[in-house]
């Protein structure tokens, strides 16, 4: 059982991509759970979910707590992320412009604010970084392309065209920030 | 059996399906958390068209169930849902629709109890209807949320008692899970359309529930008691007859998980039950024998089917999600010691209460209460 653990902030959209990586997960002919933490439910306050994929039935109802792949959706939130826990050979993934490594778990990040904004999925509220995130977890979970898109084609049939431009670029651009560490997924 | 449709959903969007293949009539809804989303779901395919059901927005709790109970009496398949002091508020009148023999079904998201508030699960709200006169179900994951609701049906209008179907709250309301969903066909076979013994009808007056005297009351609570407990058989046909008609099972008074070799056995009802036989699977790979019981049923308790379940000289270690206030620990482990009693003297009963107002309850933190447990 793969475990996942998506730390953001209220209005990030955490919740629709932990619902978006579950679904992957049954398209790709597996088992899927999102498991959102609801707190206090406002905007900027820290928030979480978890994210679990498995080739049987998924029986956990908890949170993730030590996490194969700790996803981040604020750079500003990464220490406090992988501090909450994370297993020894676990992965992080960043959003963030340019490489914001670890010293002990291969780190990826990703541009979801620029690829979101660029694919005009954006509020007053900032960018939709969700759906870039998507493409991105899509691509370092090794969830084939086609899948990825297969997903968003089924949630909005009608008006993906964004999402799919913004996902598919994530998906070829999320690149790993520490080469140099053994066991790099 | 046809073919079913697998998607993903919630818990609370699972109840809401079940409601809808099951053509409830009438849907009396409150709002409150986390049960709010099976209401709107509901209203929702009321409003499209999904659902041919009369939806009564009331003013609360009290009145969700007196709406229920009214329906009900009027020969409708009725469904409300409710949460924690949503569900104390309607205690009053859960004894009218038991008393009365209404078959209504309803769920109960389960939520811990204020003062002070809390959002998150824990099953104080469920057990402290235990003398309403409810059959109750626990359920462990989003598809027996589902299966459980067409069961409950099919027993509730068998007996003519109210069934009430509980789930975590968050853990399994708010969790998307794939979810399957058998044919409607398959369904309507397993749940006929409901047919009232009588009803309240303004075409043919008739009065119900008029004041009794000591004899008069008496045979209908003794009545009202034994069907309680003939129930059990019912609840194990419908299980057995839902399985051979959609081809899944989830148990049916009770559920286990590697018991039959236990030496150490956790008792647990809920989202913690699932989540319990990982703990199950960590205590193996230490080379302990360890097994699950969760009970399905908590009312009637499943006296004869836990007694034949547990092996010999076993140590049962209760985890209770609630507080019995008055006595150490919590309430499954006094209803299981009392059951236990001059029955099976060999076992042993330890109780630790965990997870109040949703603490979460991870594999790794139960094996260690386990372990620990043990030590006493």
């Amino acid at each position: 059982m793969l475990e996942l653990r998506i730390n953001g902030f209220g209005g990030q959209g955490s919740v629709t991509l932990a619902h978006l990586l579950a679904q992957a997960a049954l398209e790709n002919g597996k088992q899927g759970q999102a498991l959102p933490f609801f707190g206090v439910e406002r905007r900027g306050a820290p928030v979480r979910a978890a994210v679990r994929m498995s080739p049987t039935t998924i029986h956990a109802h908890s949170q993730c707590e030590l996490p194969d792949f700790v996803v981040v959706m604020s750079e500003k939130l990464t220490e406090a992320a992988v501090s909450e826990g994370i297993h020894e050979n676990g992965t992080v993934i960043i959003n963030a412009p340019y490489a914001a490594a670890f010293d002990n778990y291969p780190t990826w990040h990703v541009d979801a604010d620029s690829i979101a904004r660029e694919a005009g999925l954006f509020s007053a509220d900032g960018p939709f970084i969700n759906i870039p995130l998507f493409g991105a977890v899509c691509r370092v979970l090794n969830i084939p392309q086609n899948i990825m898109e297969q997903t968003i084609k089924n949630k909005w049939p009608e008006n993906g065209k964004r999402n799919l431009n913004a996902a598919g670029k994530a998906y070829h651009t999320v690149t790993q920030s520490n080469k140099q560490l053994a066991g790099s997924r | 059996m046809k073919t079913a449709q697998v998607i993903m959903d919630t818990g609370a969007h699972a109840a809401a399906l079940a409601v809808k293949s099951a053509r409830v009539d009438v849907v009396p809804g409150y709002p409150i958390t986390p049960q709010t989303s099976i209401m709107e779901a509901v209203a929702a395919m009321v409003e499209n068209g999904e659902l041919h059901a009369r939806f009564i927005p009331v003013e609360g709790e009290h009145s969700a169930m007196a709406a229920a109970v009214a329906a009900s009496a009027a020969g409708a398949r009725v469904f409300t849902a409710t949460s924690a002091n949503g569900l104390l508020y309607m205690h009053e009148v859960l004894h009218m629709a038991s008393g009365g023999r209404l078959p209504v079904v309803m769920c109960n998201v389960n939520r811990g109890i204020f003062a002070p508030w809390t959002l998150w699960a824990d099953h104080q709200d469920s057990f402290a209807q235990r003398d309403t006169g409810w059959i109750q179900y626990h359920c462990s994951s989003n598809q027996e949320v589902y299966n459980t609701i067409l069961q409950a049906f099919r027993v509730a209008e068998q007996i003519n008692i109210p069934v009430m179907v509980n789930f975590d709250g968050f853990a399994i309301s708010h969790c998307l899970m794939p979810l399957t969903l058998p044919a409607q066909e398959d369904i309507d076979r397993f749940l006929p359309p409901y047919e009232p013994g009588w009803r309240l009808d303004p075409a043919h007056p008739s009065s119900f529930s008029n004041v009794t005297n000591a004899a008069e009351y008496a045979p209908f609570r003794e009545m009202l008691s034994g069907d309680i407990l003939a129930s059990i058989s019912l609840v194990k046909q419908a299980a057995q007859e839902y399985k051979e008609i959609t081809g899944m099972w989830d148990g049916d008074t009770i559920d286990t998980y590697l018991l039959e070799d236990a030496e150490v056995v956790a008792f647990a009802v809920n989202s913690m039950a699932a989540e319990l036989r990982l703990s199950i699977d960590i205590l193996r790979e230490q080379g302990i024998k360890a097994g699950l019981l969760r009970p399905r049923l908590y009312l009637p308790f499943p006296t004869e089917d836990i007694i034949n379940a547990i092996p010999q000289n076993a140590q049962i270690m209760v985890l209770d999600r609630n507080y019995n206030f008055g006595h150490p620990g919590g309430i499954l482990a006094s209803e299981l010691k009392s059951v236990l009693f001059g029955r099976r003297n060999d076992l042993t009963v330890k109780n630790r209460v965990v997870g109040i107002g949703g603490i979460d309850l991870t594999r790794r933190f139960m094996a260690e209460e386990i372990l620990s447990m043990m030590e006493e």
